[in-house]
């Protein structure tokens, strides 16, 4: 590597290093963010099992042609329970696998959660619709089981 | 601060220091202690990690209310995981593939896309003054506030590839080329000659501009 060289990677870091003071400036996190970020750590749930988002219609789907507005389909996976969820512009429609009731919290951020039931046969609904993250915590029999969160 | 296990040459042969609140050597520590009951230390990770994911959000130029989910969501999952994380010292890669894949979910389903040309976010500053602005504003800033918007204005104008890269390597503090990879989907060998080109290339842009 001879000085040329060095200088020039030099430059190249002073650069960044004003690239990073600019985004600090013009393009920083917003503070509310931070905030919620922070509170987040209410989330954090030693006792549930995670159901894992294993289906969904946005990258695993395969398009009908023509078709517009369809759906968003998801599919949370936890050992042998599985949750079907369909999001749509009234809410959820959601089916518990194999069907069971099971009492649903709906949370969707640290500090917001809405209760329901899922029938004996494991259906359940809500009317108003969901948006941005959210994530159930089922309670079934004796466990509980949250899917993992995902943006609606 | 020191960077653990980073294979980021065109870093290490240079006399200078990554800056910033949390060493990513400590990252894996604060993990545990999180996991373990210490708020204090999951905001600690907070403060050290937040910009990195922040970053990777920008840098797919979603809307801002996508930009915004898309950072709750990958909190939200990360404290939910908290204690199942299998390599607990690479959180920040961790965050950041979650951002990025919930980016390109965003991306994918076309009919939320809005794409964030945001003529605003440059005259917004004004208004939510960030300490480091208010800084500028306190010492004879006209020019030097002049030099921050105008390398800031070029560089939003590289092409997608290098704006991308550019937007994630400005995070603080600098994230680690793994965390590089992770947030890009890239081989961490092309980042070092990657950055390099695009670094030169808005010199280059700027010169042009007689900005130096």
């Amino acid at each position: 590597m001879n000085d040329d060289t060095t200088h020039e990677d030099y430059r190249d870091t002073l650069l960044e290093e004003e690239l990073r003071r600019a985004a600090a400036i013009l393009d920083p996190v917003p503070a509310e963010l931070t905030r919620i970020a922070v509170d987040a750590y209410a989330l954090h749930d030693l006792d549930a099992r995670i159901a894992e988002l294993t289906f969904d219609s946005v990258t695993d789907a395969i398009p009908v042609r023509g078709a517009t507005d369809v759906p968003r389909m998801l599919t949370f996976t936890a050992g042998e329970v599985t949750v079907d969820v369909e999001v749509t512009g009234e809410g959820l429609l959601g089916q518990v696998l194999p069907p069971q009731p099971a009492g649903i919290e709906v949370l969707g951020g640290p500090q917001q959660t809405r209760s329901l039931t899922a029938d004996t046969m494991g259906r359940f609904t809500t009317d108003t619709p969901v948006t941005g993250p959210f994530a159930l915590r089922l309670r079934t029999g004796g466990e509980v089981v949250v899917t993992e969160w995902t943006r609606a | 601060m020191r960077l653990g296990t980073v294979p980021s040459a065109a870093y290490d042969d240079l006399p200078y220091t990554r800056g910033g609140a949390v060493d990513r050597a400590e990252v894996g520590a604060l993990v545990q202690s999180a996991v373990d009951g210490d708020a204090a230390a999951w905001k600690a990770l907070v403060e050290g990690l937040s910009p990195l994911v922040w970053s990777v959000v920008r840098a797919h130029r979603l809307s801002d209310a996508d930009a915004h989910e898309v950072y709750q969501t990958a909190w939200f999952r990360f404290a939910q995981h908290l204690g199942r994380i299998r390599e607990p010292d690479k959180a920040g890669s961790w965050l950041a593939s979650t951002a990025r894949h919930e980016c390109l979910k965003v991306l994918k389903n076309l009919r939320r896309l809005t794409p964030t040309d945001d003529p605003q976010l440059l005259d917004r500053v004004s208004e939510d003054r960030t300490p480091e602005e208010s800084l500028l504003d306190s010492e004879d800033a006209a020019a030097q506030s002049e030099r921050v918007r105008r390398v800031w204005q070029e560089f939003e104008e590289l092409g997608d590839r290098c704006r991308q890269l550019l937007r994630v390597l400005m995070s603080s503090p600098p994230p680690s080329y793994q965390e590089v990879s992770a947030a890009l989907g890239i081989a961490v060998g092309s980042i070092g000659p990657l950055r390099q080109r695009c670094l030169r290339r808005l010199r280059a842009r700027l010169d042009a501009r007689g900005a130096l």
